[in-house]
């Protein structure tokens, strides 16, 4: 598999190259794991699960999805002969103990992120930070991208947005530079996708959901929100509902266990109603 | 007893870790919905024992919940703390190199400081003298600010020091990297950041604890050296009252006055 | 737009598109400069459907309706084909979007209103229509009034139920590296100013030694600073590097040792220790007229406190390629030294 993705040849970048050594140093059968398993002490695999979960909750500070070429090169070092045995390990801790679950958004450059296992409540106050108030503004791009279609021009949703005082031009008291914020904090944390739309000039970029925004929340919890804001019955846009409702189904057959395993990202689950 | 955990520890980590550091009355009250809401074990004086269940698997991630504190009032606090400096626990993204520097030098000031408290004055004047990248003032304020936010500093009227959360994770690090320079309170025996000093012998106590040490005696004595205790005492509000009091700034003020004398 | 881009562009379309130049520049100014005012009309007016696309989308305003009879107000005073063109293309521009607000009616119980969508959204961040000033937006579909501070916060709190975020851990222990601490300021203060004896500067757990060993220590210390004269007067031009003096390569427990015996002779003022070219410190026997006996009050006493991790002990010996202490462990120290 390795030696195909090598003979593409010169027109892969320096990262699809690495990602392919990884591939090949990382395709182990289970009974090689299983072999290099027993070469090692338990002590010394528990370990590295250990520093594992260590490293991927510190890496979650930032919200930037954690690549696996970093947890090779940061925490596993020695240990590739077992990697997937020891992110399995780690995966199975922080849902026991932290009711965290590890998930692969990215099957191709393998980047993980973790999410809650626990439902938020009404009644629970996590602690208010502008991190929270960043929350608002992205759930509030989440929901204008998800009740337009899935995608949206860059200039509609700043007209959304001039709405709500807040102006890619002009320094906002919370969020700073919020061009910077949604263009690019929102875009690496991949809570959004901004691609510039082909044919355009001067450039037009769109906005879709990212990976990330499609495993923390929902379809139908932006529009259960959007219903909330609204005063009104998320049934209310029978078009957002009946599609909301079919990725509720796809997503609920596939139960919550997800973890770790490779499952498409989200971005692609975002199908341009408008364009059909 | 039972050291599995349930959804209920796992609920209550989460949300302690959201918040860093929690006031006792809150965390019983979290406790208890986390209990309920998952319909697990509940009894209302067991929170020491639910979070011990929670210690036990946190340990190999040199993490820990501890119970301290407050310097200001005396209450008690639960932290979500980290235990160890490794090479992952040094990636941590919140503060720049220099931002750290600038905490730690702010720290320094306060620990070297008679009163426990740096001036914004004088920590912003470390902006310049920085090794790591000098910073200018603005950006300085703006470090403090998150810091303050953060629960690593706490500031009143212009005077910086450390926070509870921040007390309650460093304390081993500070007694050992201070370790002449630092205070043990006299009465609970752990590390003493604002106090009130014995001019005689040089002890020293919190001031919740000297509060409670002197409520019952007229006049007050150094409980090492017996001579007469030159501080005002400050008086003491119920440890769980739910309302803020505004009692530790006045005891700061007199603290400071009677500390700062030569 | 500014005036001058835009003339200065105009003129140069003039000159290509309209080959009779000589013609065109004699007719009357007053017909070119209208027709470059309607172009620029045109395109003001283009411009603002396609910026304010979902306000023109929204059932709730009559804006592409607005916009379709100023153009034909427009359309009266044209005459020629540049103008007409620009026309057209607004013509496409308000068909499409009528089109799309056609379908989205057609196909929907409910069409989403983005601009309803941001009006309940300020509603619910608290926004204060009545202190807000009448005319604080230049456009009127924009709503005035004053958002509180935790407007965003607010939101966000209620977006955060919708969320399967992960809190995060946060610490401030172990984000740096640990550092050599600062020096005793405070102590020696407070010292002066009680009054008590210097013992009390000592910190607790030398002071604890030294009570319970201080003969072991006293003899131990007088050990090291034979071996450090002994080495000195052997070279007296080489300085001696502090790290080779006082590691053990072979055990962390006897470096620290070794450095806690150092610090006495250090502190009595029999040697001294100071960086090199190299900013490496190395240490050197203080001349005899500067020992302690002379008048310990004359000296400043610099003392730093030295933190030595079992880490930094390998680097160090690792770095300085130091294989043999040159304090050997006590006991053993006549027998090695022949």
């Amino acid at each position: 598999m390795a030696q195909k993705r090598c003979s593409k040849g010169p027109g892969l970048s320096q990262g699809e190259d690495l990602a392919a050594d990884e591939d090949y140093a990382l395709t182990q059968s289970g009974s090689q794991v299983q072999r290099n398993l027993e070469r090692l002490s338990p002590a010394q695999v528990d370990q590295k699960v250990s520093e594992l979960v260590q490293y991927l909750l510190v890496k979650d500070q930032k919200k930037i999805p954690i690549k696996r070429a970093d947890i090779l090169k940061n925490v596993i070092k020695d240990y590739r002969g077992v990697y997937s045995e020891i992110i399995k390990r780690a995966g199975r801790i922080l849902q026991q103990v932290f009711g965290l679950q590890l998930v692969e958004i990215d099957p191709k450059y393998h980047m993980y992120i973790l999410v809650s296992n626990l439902p938020r409540l009404e009644v629970e106050n996590l602690k208010q930070d502008d991190c929270t108030a960043k929350l608002g503004l992205l759930t509030v791009i989440l929901s204008f991208l998800f009740m337009k279609g899935n995608a949206a021009k860059e200039s509609a949703v700043w007209e959304m947005l001039r709405r709500l005082r807040v102006d890619p031009g002009v320094r906002h008291e919370v969020f700073g530079d919020v061009k910077k914020l949604v263009t690019e904090e929102f875009v690496r944390q991949k809570y959004l996708e901004y691609n510039r739309i082909p044919h355009t000039d001067p450039p037009e970029f769109e906005f879709q959901w990212g990976a990330r925004a499609a495993k923390e929340t929902s379809k139908m919890q932006i529009l259960r929100f959007v219903a909330k804001i609204q005063s009104k019955d998320p049934k209310a846009w029978s078009t957002q509902y009946n599609e909301a409702a079919a990725e509720e189904a796809a997503v609920g057959g596939l139960s919550q266990d997800t973890s770790t395993h490779g499952d498409t990202g989200g971005a692609s689950q975002g199908a341009r109603r408008r364009t059909r | 007893m039972a050291t599995q955990m349930t959804d209920g520890h796992r609920r209550f980590l989460q949300v302690l870790m959201s918040h860093g550091i929690m006031e006792g009355s809150v965390a019983r009250t979290l406790h208890r919905d986390c209990c309920e809401i998952h319909k697990v074990y509940y009894a209302h004086d067991k929170l020491d024992d639910f979070i011990n269940v929670v210690n036990i698997h946190l340990q190999p991630f040199f993490m820990q919940i501890r119970k301290g504190m407050s310097e200001d009032d005396g209450r008690t606090y639960y932290a979500l703390v980290n235990l160890a400096e490794t090479e992952i626990s040094k990636m941590a993204s919140d503060y720049t190199e220099n931002e750290l520097e600038l905490f730690r030098k702010t720290m320094d000031v306060i620990i070297i400081s008679e009163s426990g408290f740096a001036s914004s004055t004088n920590i912003l004047n470390l902006a310049d003298q920085l090794r790591t990248k000098k910073m200018k003032k603005k950006e300085a304020e703006q470090v403090l600010q998150n810091l303050v936010q953060d629960k690593w500093l706490s500031e009143r009227d212009g005077e910086y020091t450390l926070h509870t959360r921040c007390i309650m994770e460093m304390e081993q690090y500070i007694l050992s990297n201070y370790q002449d320079l630092v205070r043990k309170c006299n009465i609970c025996h752990s590390l003493a950041i604002q106090s009130q000093v014995c001019e005689t012998c040089g002890i020293g106590m919190h001031l919740p604890c000297a509060g409670k040490y002197f409520k019952a005696q007229t006049e007050p004595h150094c409980p090492h050296c017996n001579e007469f205790w030159p501080h005002e005492i400050p008086e003491i509000n119920r440890p769980d009252s739910q309302v803020p009091s505004s009692a530790p700034r006045e005891r700061r003020r007199t603290s400071s006055s009677g500390t700062r004398r030569r | 737009m500014s005036e001058d881009a835009g003339s200065s562009g105009d003129s140069r379309q003039d000159s290509e598109e309209e080959p009779g130049q000589g013609s065109e520049r004699a007719k009357p100014d007053g017909d070119h400069t209208d027709r470059r005012m309607l172009r620029h009309q045109y395109r003001q007016l283009i411009n603002k459907v396609q910026q304010n696309r979902e306000d023109m989308l929204s059932s709730r305003s009559n804006s592409l309706t607005d916009a379709l009879q100023e153009a034909n107000k427009l359309f009266s005073g044209v005459s020629q084909a540049r103008e007409a063109a620009l026309d057209a293309q607004f013509l496409v521009l308000a068909s499409n979007l009528g089109k799309e607000k056609a379908n989205e009616l057609h196909s929907e119980m409910t069409v989403f209103d983005s601009p309803a969508f941001a009006e309940d959204l300020l509603t619910f961040m608290g926004l204060n229509r009545l202190e807000g000033e009448e005319n604080d937006s230049d456009d009127g579909s924009i709503a005035s009034g004053f958002l509180p501070n935790n407007a965003w916060h607010k939101l966000g709190a209620e977006a955060e139920r919708y969320f399967r975020r992960s809190p995060s851990f946060h610490y401030m222990l172990g984000s740096f590296k640990a550092d050599p601490p600062v020096p005793r300021q405070r102590m020696e203060r407070q010292k002066r100013r009680a009054g008590t004896e210097e013992k009390r500067a000592m910190p607790a757990q030398l002071k604890k030694m030294e009570e319970s060993h201080q003969e072991a220590t006293e003899k131990e210390v007088e050990r090291i600073l034979g071996l450090l004269q002994t080495y000195f007067k052997d070279d007296p031009n080489i300085p001696i590097s502090f790290f080779d003096f006082v590691i053990d390569p072979s055990s962390f427990a006897r470096t620290v040792e070794n450095i806690f015996h150092v610090s006495f002779i250090i502190r009595d003022g029999f040697a001294r220790i100071k960086l090199d070219q190299d900013k490496l410190p190395v240490i050197e026997p203080s001349h005899e007229d500067e020992g302690r006996e002379n008048d310990p009050n004359a000296q400043v006493r610099n003392q730093a406190v030295i933190s030595l991790s079992y880490q930094d002990w390998k680097d160090i010996v690792e770095t300085f390629e130091i294989t043999e202490p040159m304090i050997p462990p006590p006991g053993v120290s006549q027998e090695n030294e022949s």
